[in-house]
Order: C-alpha cells, then sequence, then structure tokens
C-alpha cells in the first residue's frame, strides 16, 4: 500500500488448482451471468486457465484439487503464507474427493500402476484435502463445486461476514421441493447422510445421490449401511458407494 | 345434513365444476408411485383413490420455503412481502389431513398469532374423501376414524360405483347446488373402515406412557437404527418448525429474509450461540420428537399431536415405525408399572365357556 490516500481497493483474489479436474474452476467460469457483477467487488489476480498474471498476495485464495505430491504440499504451503483468507473448492479440496480411492491400495501399486517403468521420475503421497496439510477457512462442497453455495460464501466473505455452513443432509432438500424418494423407484441414494447445500439437483431429477459433497458432520455410516444392505445392496458393494467421495475418512472405520 | 349421490364417471365435470369457484388443488400422481396436491388444470388427472401425498396441504398454509421480507442494506429499509389467499378449494383430503391442519390452526392461533399462516387459511374450502387404510395408516389409533367429517364443507364416502356426498356447511351447499349431474344418495349400510396399524394403548394414557419413557433404553435403540436426516419431520402434517436466513443479491445492496421448513431430528436443530447443543445425540433428538407428538402439547390440550397418517414411517429409509417406538414404550411401562395380572388376558377368558 502506498502511504498516499489510497482508493478503496476491491479485494485481490486467486484461484489455484492442485490435483483434480479443473471442473469447479471451469463451472466458474460457468458463471457467465453473474461474472461481471463478481468482478465489480473484486479483482482476479491469478487464475491459470483463465488468465497470465501473477500476484505475490491475495485477500482470497481458492483452491481446487486434492493434495498428492510431495510438490503439491510446498505449493499450498507458500499460498497459505501470501493469502489472508483461503477456500477450499470442490469435493478434491474438501475431502480428499475421488482421488483419495488411492489411498485404499498400496501407494507404491498405484504409482507403478499410473507410470510404469518411469514410476521413480514422479513421486506420490496419498491423496488429502487441503485441510490436511494447511488451515482452510471455508469449504465449497461438491464435484464439481455447487455454484449457489459458491456465491454464497464469495458474497459473505466480501461483506466481510461468516458464511452459513450447510449441515442437514440431502433428503431435506428433496423433502422441501416434494420429491419422490428414489427409494420408492427402487434405486439406493447416499441422500441420507450426504451433505445438503445442492438444492438436490441430482435426485430432482431421478439420479440417486452419490455422495459427493461428503458426509453431514457425526454421519451413522452403519445405520446407512444398515439402509443399503436392506435395500438389496451386498455389504461390500454398500462400503464401496460410501467410500466413493469419503475414502480420505480412514476406510476402516466403516462397520 | 344433505348427502347426494356422485358416480364415478362424472368425477371429472365435478372437479370442472368445482374451478368455477376458485383454484381447485387436489392430489395427482407425482413420480412413479407417489401423488402430491397440486393446482388442477386437466380434471382428469385428479386421483381421490390414493393411500397418502408426499406432502400433506400444510404445505399450502406454511409453504417450504417462504420469503417474509424484502430488506435494502442501502437505505436500511423493509417491506413485508404480500401474502396471497385466493379462493382455494382443496378436493380429496384424508380426514388425518384436515385434522393436522386444524391442529396448526391451534398452533399458529394461539398467543402469538402467525399472520402469514392465517392469512393463507382465510378462503378455503375443504372437501374430504374416504381411503382404505394401508399398512401405515394408523389415524384410528389417535382418534381420528377414515369417515371423520371435522372441518370439512364436503365430504366423499366412496362406495362401488362412486361415492356419497355429505354436504356438511353452507359452503358446502353452494358449490354443490348447481351441479346437476348429482344423483339421490343410496341406501348404503355404514362400513367402519379397520385399520392393521395400531397403538396398543388409548391415546389418552400416552402422556402418562411418556412421562415414564425418559430415561428408556428404546430411544438409543431407535438411534442406532437412525441416520437423521429429518424425513419424519420434513413429511409430518403437524411438524411446524423453521428457520430463517438471510440472503443478499449480487450486487450486495438487496435481500430478503427467508424462512424454510426445519426439523428436530438435525444435528444442529438445537444448537445455539456459544457452541452448545441442547440436543446433541441423536436418541435425545427422538425422544424429542415423539415427545412433541404425545406429551408436550397433548399435556396441554389432551389431544396427541400426531394424526396417525403413517408418512413418517412409509417415508424413513431406514424403516423406523412411530407405532412400535410408542407400543414398546408402552410394553415398557406395563412391565415396570402397571401390576402384574395374575394371567394373561387370553387365559382368564378360556376359563368362561365361549
Amino acid at each position: 500500500m502506498s502511504t498516499q490516500t489510497a482508493p478503496k481497493t476491491k479485494p485481490q483474489i486467486a484461484f489455484f488448482d492442485f490435483t483434480s479436474c479443473e471442473g469447479c474452476q471451469l463451472n466458474k467460469l460457468n458463471l457467465e451471468n453473474h461474472l461481471l457483477e463478481i468482478l465489480e467487488h473484486v479483482d482476479i489476480v491469478e487464475f491459470r486457465e483463465a488468465m497470465d498474471d501473477k500476484a505475490d498476495a491475495y485477500d482470497i485464495a481458492f483452491i481446487e484439487g486434492s493434495i498428492s505430491t510431495p510438490s503439491c504440499v510446498e505449493r499450498i504451503h507458500d499460498i497459505r503464507r501470501r493469502a489472508k483468507i483461503l477456500v477450499a473448492l470442490g469435493s478434491c479440496a474438501v475431502t480428499g474427493g475421488i482421488n483419495a480411492m488411492k489411498n485404499l491400495q498400496p501407494i507404491e501399486d498405484v504409482r507403478e500402476t499410473v507410470y510404469g517403468k518411469d514410476k521413480y521420475l514422479f513421486p506420490t503421497l496419498p491423496a488429502m484435502p487441503v485441510s490436511a496439510i494447511v488451515k482452510v477457512d471455508y469449504e465449497i462442497h461438491g464435484c464439481p463445486m455447487s455454484i449457489p453455495e459458491f456465491l454464497v460464501v464469495f458474497k459473505a466473505l466480501v461483506m466481510g461476514k461468516q458464511p452459513i455452513k450447510p449441515d442437514s443432509p440431502v433428503c431435506v432438500e428433496c423433502k422441501l421441493r416434494e420429491n419422490e424418494c428414489l427409494y420408492d423407484r427402487g434405486m439406493v441414494c447416499l441422500g441420507p447422510i450426504t451433505l445438503s447445500g445442492c438444492d438436490a439437483i441430482c435426485p430432482s431429477f431421478g439420479q440417486f445421490c452419490t455422495g459427493c459433497r461428503g458426509l453431514v458432520p457425526d454421519a451413522n455410516k452403519n445405520a446407512m449401511l444398515d439402509i443399503l444392505t436392506d435395500h438389496g445392496l451386498s455389504l461390500q458393494e454398500a462400503e464401496k458407494r460410501l467410500l466413493l467421495f469419503n475414502s480420505y475418512k480412514q476406510p476402516d472405520t466403516f462397520k | 345434513m344433505n348427502k347426494h349421490n356422485l358416480l364415478l364417471q362424472n368425477i371429472p365435470d365435478f372437479v370442472a365444476h368445482l374451478q368455477t369457484y376458485g383454484e381447485v388443488h387436489a392430489p395427482c400422481q407425482k413420480g412413479e408411485n407417489s401423488f402430491s396436491f397440486e393446482q388442477v388444470t386437466d380434471p382428469s388427472r385428479v386421483v381421490l383413490d390414493y393411500a397418502r401425498t408426499l406432502q400433506s396441504i400444510r404445505k399450502y398454509f406454511l409453504p417450504p420455503t417462504e420469503r417474509l421480507l424484502n430488506f435494502s442494506l442501502t437505505d436500511n429499509t423493509f417491506t413485508k412481502v404480500a401474502i396471497e389467499n385466493n379462493h382455494r378449494i382443496f378436493l380429496g383430503v384424508h380426514s388425518y389431513d384436515m385434522k393436522a391442519v386444524l391442529k396448526l390452526d391451534f398452533n399458529f392461533s394461539h398467543r402469538t398469532p402467525e399472520i402469514n399462516y392465517l392469512k393463507r387459511r382465510e378462503n378455503c374450502t375443504f372437501i374430504g374423501v374416504s381411503y382404505e387404510p394401508d399398512d401405515y395408516h394408523f389415524s384410528r389409533s389417535v382418534g381420528i376414524t377414515v369417515e371423520n367429517t371435522e372441518g370439512f364443507d364436503l365430504f366423499l364416502d366412496r362406495h362401488e360405483n362412486g361415492y356419497t356426498v355429505q354436504v356438511l356447511t353452507e359452503r358446502g351447499t353452494e358449490i354443490t347446488k348447481d351441479f346437476t349431474a348429482l344423483g339421490e344418495a343410496l341406501e348404503i349400510p355404514e362400513i367402519s373402515r379397520q385399520f392393521k396399524n395400531k397403538i396398543k394403548f388409548n391415546y389418552n394414557r400416552l402422556p402418562e406412557v411418556m412421562e415414564q419413557s425418559w430415561n428408556s433404553p428404546v430411544w438409543e435403540e431407535v438411534a442406532q437404527r437412525c441416520v437423521g436426516c429429518g424425513t419424519c419431520n420434513l413429511v409430518c402434517p403437524t411438524c411446524y418448525c423453521f428457520n430463517m436466513v438471510d440472503n443478499v443479491d449480487l450486487k450486495l445492496t438487496d435481500g430478503s429474509r427467508d424462512r424454510h421448513w426445519d426439523g428436530c431430528l438435525l444435528s444442529s436443530f438445537a444448537a445455539v450461540a456459544g457452541g452448545e447443543n441442547f440436543r446433541e445425540k441423536l436418541a435425545s433428538r427422538q425422544r424429542h420428537r415423539i415427545y412433541r407428538k404425545f406429551k408436550y402439547i397433548t399435556d396441554k390440550t389432551g389431544d396427541p399431536w400426531c394424526v396417525g397418517c403413517g408418512r413418517c414411517t412409509a417415508y424413513c429409509t431406514a424403516g423406523i415405525s412411530i407405532v412400535e417406538i410408542v407400543n414398546r414404550l408402552s410394553d415398557e411401562f406395563e412391565q415396570t408399572h402397571l401390576r402384574k395380572s395374575s394371567a394373561p388376558v387370553g387365559q382368564k377368558i378360556q376359563g368362561v365357556s365361549l
């Protein structure tokens, strides 16, 4: 900051990607109707998928992707040091996402399968959420991240307020929309223990919930496994469904 | 009381006739195997033979989400959102859902009146219909028969070829008098429909059972099977708890205060500032739900606040049954607090020649 009376500056925000499909970042560019309004409030100073510029410090850093290599660890520490507020964007960053399924197998086997004889050139780690390495201030769930939730967090941060964190399951949103329960259509759905905030978008269009937003706090996983097996899944299949987006959370705590 | 006969083939015409008096809302097919109250545009879509709708008609008076007011952050002002209350005719309401509305009327007019709810309750006509109790209905156990006409302007009682139409109010007369296809009521012997699902004690004994059940192991056993998804609250026709959220637009200049349904089974329902949660455990939340239906308001009014629609049980993915919970508590109460009879009832009867 200069010593002169500076004009009121907008918060400087930046986007970073780690191990991910970059779909969450793309999802932000899909905010077409809102992009100009968003830019009224902030300056985007770094966003690899959309621009070349780089910056030294950020008011808000948005992080996409899980941490899965030693260089990821180094980079996320560096970003954290330069960011006032750090927000994890999307399943991979928030829970480790589907990347963490690799943690269920010996890491050396995974490395060999992916890189073959060149595996020694590519050091790897079990996939971790950003919060496993640095302090994360806010999380935006979903695969890809939920746009409405992004806007809620964005608006709150720009206004200097605490965003409301959803903690009820997807069933709540289905009931508010008066959706027919997918269990009554012969499907099995992870809605009962998956964090809401997506407006039950999948069940509303007839697709059962795969649990991309992660589990509600204190989820009763054993009861969920009972529900899945009572509705026709084998225990093995039921556990696999639960692990799809929740592998990072110590798989051996499942029954 | 006037009675008429309405043949099945005349129902679409009857619906069309009702539409001349106001919006008609009736059960229609929803999804693959469900029904939902919807505003009728095509009378042939109305389904009067149905087990239950996903949501009761409470959704019209206490909407799932509702904007209460709009505010401006630039000049610190707010305006209340106007409440619409067009003439509405609810066709095909079951007796338990009607009773639930009467209970909500009590909740929302007692002490601090809930203006939005009461405004929406104006200008409503209710036409009841009988139903065949399925495995989940247990209304009889909470004092509501299938044929209970309380609250209705008209009641349609099913018989083989159609319905016997009971005219119960002046409004009922008004909306039927010009409908020429109504015939003379048939002589049909009264049938009382039987319920398969039953609470074992009379409902007036349940507050006493609940009084003794605070420390029952049943709560923890139920909690083991429960995922706390809140479905039982959100489909309950007598649940009315809500949460409020302020939302701002992306310009950050204007916003709205919105209300949405909440449920006491959800983990943060009883969480307060400072991080305390009065019902952190699922077992205590299950107990609270049951007490809300059979004890707290019952102590004040003498009536159970459950209407026996069976939704909480029919829509519970974990298969938790409210009747089973109440019956297990009753069994426990019987074993620990009632004098044990010397022989089971069946054996006593054996002594008498039947």
